[in-house]
């Protein structure tokens, strides 16, 4: 298993569309995926529970990985947090 | 093989639903078709072209008929249409997050899908305390 915390960055926060992305990312991979965010749990493959997170700019998630392809799964993640999730802000 | 998911409804309501959940998701990955009822409309034409929806998008795995009101007239047309061209399950009650849920499990076979609808929709409804 692997953690890392990571802030939101991006002007929109997790929305709907930032949230399929991460879905059909950690989807990919055979790791089981969370993020763990004011005290919840969520399946990070499920686009319901991270919808349920509100996740706006500034906020704290901790993204967890656990399975074979968990660094890879890891790596994926965080870079697509730090892409802003290509939307340019 | 993937189940069709039908979208049967008072007017104006599938359509822009399909619409919201594909700016979400993208090209989605389950067949979908959207038939309104219209207020005052002959409820055996809404079957002919709901029955022609399914027909149309049912791909061997059943077809899950969403409606946006237990009881109404788009629901008692589902009722109706029953198992004659594939298998049927319903839900009342669609929304977005339902939407988006049945999408996100697209693999799942229909008698399970009925679940996973029910749940998504239930779920997405929050009082947001802020």
């Amino acid at each position: 298993m692997v953690e890392q915390d990571i802030v939101v960055s991006n002007k929109l926060g997790l929305h709907a569309r930032a949230s399929a992305k991460l879905v059909q990312l950690t989807s990919g991979f055979q790791s089981n995926a969370f993020l763990l965010c004011r005290g919840r749990e969520i399946n990070a493959k499920s686009i319901m529970g991270l919808m349920l997170l509100a996740a706006g700019k500034g906020t704290l998630i901790r993204v967890r990985m656990d399975g074979s392809d968990e660094a890879a799964a890891m790596a994926a993640v965080i870079d697509l947090f730090e892409r802003k999730f290509d939307e340019g802000e | 093989m993937s189940v069709g998911v039908l979208l049967l409804t008072h007017s104006g309501v599938g359509p822009a639903l399909l619409g919201a959940v594909r700016g979400v998701l993208g090209p989605l990955p389950l067949k979908t078709a959207a038939v309104e009822a219209a207020f005052g409309e002959e409820i055996d034409h809404v079957v002919t072209r709901a029955a022609a929806a399914i027909r149309q998008i049912d791909q061997g795995a059943g077809v899950l008929i969403l409606t946006d009101l237990f009881g109404a007239s788009p629901s008692n047309v589902a009722a109706q249409l029953g198992n004659l061209a594939c298998p049927t399950r319903r839900v009342a009650g669609v929304n977005l997050p339902m939407l988006l849920r049945v999408m996100n499990y697209a693999e799942q076979p229909l008698d399970e899908m009925v679940d996973t609808a029910s749940v998504g929709a239930r779920n997405g409804v929050v009082i947001d305390h802020g």
